[in-house]
């Protein structure tokens, strides 16, 4: 842990302090973690000499950045056009019910994260799903339990 | 410049927005968001206008005047426009009650009332009457809501002090979030996440005091809607008198105005239009006032110690059984303890009282010691606080601003936010430490060595540390320099040392100094009464030649077992060791007119506001009446007369230091070091003998006294909760605390309100271990 927080410092020290330095510093501190901790938004707010209540509405105005640490399976559900109309939000429904996570969050035993996307171009498919770096494609409830199991 | 406004032909002088130049010549545009104090936003949209020449509707909050400008405010497609954006407010916002066929009579009778724990209507709603929403409702006649409503159903905040936030309420003008970052420049709010899942607050969970709240009240002023309230004056109503009044909780003196209802205080807040105004105040001048005169633990009738217990007495029969034992005591044989929060008049009258009554020119204070006039002489040279918002290089010196002094800090904060250079040296993070260039944080014995680093460095250029380097080169150069020392050097053990030095840099540089103390009327009582030192009365206690103490607001409780009889003349009971002889309950500030110290050596009158329970008798009251019972010709009359007349401009007279044997002038080791310094600070929180930080509930859960408070990151590496026990020790001293984890503490430091005349480590600061109580 400590030796993550020193490599950050030096992170921090490549960048101006300076407003401008923020969203950057943001996007490396995702990089290193997966995610945003409480623990870097307090070093980044020091080293900008802005408050953490600055940096964190800064950060969660973008979807781009999450505030829990990622599941080992990255889950996301397509709710693109052809996807919603397909029965994407059954599926995100589902497997919020089922794995008991909300989008954006991890589950419990962090084994998946789940997310909703906008679209991952390929709508011929819809409704897709992608695990991981894996695309599941024309999914519905039955077979997407198929595939989750397959994770766990 | 000439702009028209609805046919209405105006003069413009300056640089208006629209929406000034209109409200400035009495025409009315709607508006949620704007706020006289605060930078342009639109956000809520509602002042939309029509200028000709320019395409749509644009907000007029946002849109400067220019000459020759055609305005329309009031057509009837802004008017739809308007009324279709706050039937979106509405939508989210409980409106049952604004859209009710039933209005009127309910706000007279409250018919349709239901009883339930949230605010579903303005009935039930704590702005009730009060909130710009209802106004800019009323002013569109809306009946009936087109959208469906939305109930946002977020958890009522109610676990911070001071006040509530149910932000079911909120309207997202963003006006709170604004005035903390913009005017107070705290920052503490912030919009979080966006769209219709935005929400306002501090980072993550965490709770306002650890995001750096000071709790000045300016989010709760701005608040257009119940979404934030007070607690203490919740469900009050709305107050029916507002007086301006002068705040008499520290030498500040900031202007408050006193708001009341049916003669009691419920509130005080800034001067000016009360929803306009985001004032200047600290947490003491604006929620903790009012409930230091509305405590419930007060004196309630005069009360006697007979030998079987206490007994309580009318007045009368309290005055003539004083007078017999003050007539025993011969004269010069009896000791006056003065509160530094007394009014002129009250101290004139203590004067004369104890002259002619008591006959005797032993009058102190408690808080009056040989340190304290050591103090208090280097702060009667303090520049006004103007000075401090003009000054080109500041440097702090042990503040804490963290709950205190208002006025200051936003100073600090606004200079040091122009490119001011600030540096501040303490151990304490407060409001302005963002805002420093460098925070200097002192290992035991340093706070020492760096002033004397800092000397050297003026002196002969010398200098290995690159931050003592970089200050002293800003203080060789810079002319216009105001070094801010906090009143907790008071609680320091190089107290003598340190002052020394402070002398010294101010000296060699001829910078300004500013030094604000803890005490609302210090200024008065020295001006207005010849003060003996306290240690030099203790001393004749000590040595048998004082048989009676008069106590006036004051307890000096370690004197207490070497005199005879006590009177004490307070609103505020005693501690149980004290046991006083005669318990005279008294008025306090607000409860009765006075004149109290103002800005810059003025005074200023104050009417009396609130009454006080029946019992209660001024101060005056009860000097005249024992001076009538002790047959002392004309005594009676010239507190009567003498009281009446106050000096118009302050001229303190300083007591001499009184020469201790035990005044330190060697620098006292710190000892082995160890991996935490602890840090005591005597609570400065203290009006007549109430300390705030355990008097008020909600103060003393941001002050903590008797609790440890360290970093929450060093809390976590010792695996230590809020709450739980520690052992703290050096070679010396070994002591048992609770822990509250802040984040407003520096790491490797710890640190300690004490509330009694001794701390509880005998070296302040020193190193001490830290580990639970529990391994």
């Amino acid at each position: 842990m400590n030796q993550l927080n020193s490599s950050f410092t030096e992170t921090l020290n490549n960048h101006l302090v300076e407003e401008g330095s923020l969203i950057p510093l943001l996007q490396k501190a995702q990089e290193q973690d997966g995610y945003i901790s409480p623990e870097k938004v307090a070093q980044i707010s020091e080293y900008l000499k802005m408050t953490e209540s600055q940096v964190y509405g800064v950060a969660s105005f973008y979807s781009q950045f999450r505030f829990t640490p990622p599941g080992e399976h990255s889950i996301s559900v397509c709710l693109g056009t052809a996807c919603h109309v397909n029965g994407g939000e059954t599926l995100l429904n589902t497997i919020g019910r089922d794995l008991d996570v909300r989008p954006g969050e991890s589950t419990s035993d962090k084994k998946f994260d789940l997310k909703r996307v906008a679209c991952l171009g390929c709508c011929a498919l819809a409704p897709v799903v992608k695990i991981d770096d894996d695309i599941y494609s024309k999914v519905n409830v039955v077979k997407l339990k198929e595939i989750i199991s397959n994770y766990e | 410049m000439e702009i028209i406004i609805n046919n209405k032909t105006i003069e413009v002088n300056r640089e208006l927005t629209v929406l000034e130049a209109a409200e400035e010549n009495g025409i009315y545009i709607p508006k949620m968001c704007a706020h006289p104090e605060l930078v342009p936003y639109g956000g809520c949209r509602l002042c939309i206008v029509e200028i000709e020449g320019r395409k749509g509707y644009p907000t007029s909050c946002t849109t400067l005047v220019e000459d020759g400008m055609i305005v329309r405010t009031d057509s009837n497609i802004l008017q739809e426009m308007r009324i279709n954006l706050v039937q979106l407010i509405l939508s989210e916002h409980p409106s049952a009650c604004l859209l009710c066929e039933d209005i009127d009579g309910c706000s007279l009778f409250q018919e349709t009332i239901r009883k339930v724990g949230v605010t579903t209507g303005c009935r039930w709603c704590p702005k009730d009457k009060d909130c710009e929403l209802q106004r800019v409702v009323e002013s569109f006649g809306i009946s009936e809501l087109s959208l469906p409503g939305l109930y946002r159903d977020l958890p009522v905040e109610k676990y911070d002090p001071f006040f509530d936030r149910d932000y079911n309420l909120c309207i997202y003008c963003g006006r709170c979030v604004r005035i903390c970052d913009e005017y107070r420049k705290s920052s503490v709010l912030a919009l979080r996440q966006r769209g219709k899942h935005t929400t306002i607050g501090p980072s993550f969970d965490d709770n306002h005091t650890d995001a750096g709240c000071e709790y000045c009240g300016a989010c709760v002023s701005v608040c257009p809607t119940g979404a934030m309230s007070e607690k203490s004056r919740k469900w009050w109503g709305n107050p029916d008198t507002y007086t301006s009044s002068v705040c008499p909780l520290c030498s500040i003196n900031c202007e408050i105005q006193v708001l009341s209802l049916h003669n009691k205080i419920v509130g005080t807040i800034p001067p000016g239009n009360p929803h306009e105004t985001a004032g200047e105040l600290c947490v003491k001048g604006r929620f903790c006032l009012s409930e230091i005169v509305n405590r419930t633990e007060r004196i309630l009738e005069p009360q006697f110690r007979y030998p079987e217990g206490y007994g309580i007495v009318q007045w009368d029969e309290a005055i003539a059984k004083g007078s017999e034992l003050l007539n025993a005591t011969l004269p010069g044989r009896s000791a006056v303890f003065l509160s530094p929060d007394l009014s002129l008049e009250e101290y004139q009258a203590a004067k004369i009282f104890s002259e002619k009554v008591l006959k005797t020119d032993e009058i102190t204070s408690s808080r009056l010691d040989s340190k304290q006039i050591a103090c208090t002489k280097l702060a009667f040279d303090s520049v006004p606080l103007e000075k401090v918002k003009k000054a080109d290089l500041i440097i702090s010196f042990f503040l804490n601003g963290n709950y205190n002094y208002g006025p200051l800090t936003m100073a600090v904060k606004e200079a040091a936010s122009s490119n001011i250079p600030y540096y501040q040296i303490g151990w304490i993070k407060d409001t302005t430490s963002r805002f420093a260039r460098h925070n200097i944080i002192p290992a035991p014995g340093d706070e020492v060595k760096i002033l004397d680093k800092i000397i050297e460095c003026l002196e002969n250029g010398t200098c290995d540390n690159d931050v003592i380097r970089e200050l002293s080169d800003q203080l060789r150069e810079i002319g216009n320099t105001v070094l801010i020392v906090g009143p907790w050097i008071l609680s320091l053990t190089n107290f003598t040392i340190i002052l020394d030095r402070i002398r010294k840099i101010i000296s060699i540089t001829g910078s300004k100094l500013y030094m604000p103390d803890p005490y609302g009327n210090l200024k008065g009582m020295l001006a207005s009464v010849a003060l003996k030192p306290l240690e030099s009365v203790i001393e004749k206690i000590n040595r048998g030649e004082i048989d009676l103490m008069y106590l006036i607001g004051d307890i000096p409780i370690s004197a207490r077992k070497k005199v005879k009889h006590v009177f004490y003349q307070s609103a505020f009971p005693a501690p149980e060791d004290l046991i006083p002889d005669v318990i005279l309950p008294s008025t306090l500030w607000g409860e009765r007119g006075g004149t109290w110290a103002g800005k810059n050596g003025s005074t200023v009158m104050l009417k009396q506001v609130a009454k006080a329970h029946d019992y209660a008798l001024s101060h005056i009251e009860i000097f005249t009446r024992f001076a009538s019972a002790s047959k002392v010709k004309g005594a009676n009359a010239a507190i009567k007369s003498k009281s009446g007349k106050v000096p118009v401009k302050l001229k303190p007279k300083m007591p001499d230091e009184f020469a201790l044997a035990s005044v330190r002038t060697t620098l006292v080791s710190p000892g082995k070091k160890l991996p935490f310094v602890i840090v005591q600070e005597k609570s400065p929180h203290v009006y007549m003998n109430l300390d705030l930080s355990i008097g008020i509930d909600g103060f003393s859960e941001l002050v903590k006294p008797g609790h440890v408070q360290i970093n929450v990151s060093d809390a976590k590496e010792m695996e230590i909760k809020d709450g739980d026990s520690v052992h703290i020790s050096n070679a010396r001293t070994e002591k048992t605390y609770q822990v509250v984890a802040r984040k407003n503490i520096h790491r490797g430091v710890a640190y300690l309100t004490i509330l009694n005349e001794r701390s509880d480590f005998k070296c302040n600061p020193c190193y001490v271990n830290i580990r639970r109580a529990d391994v």
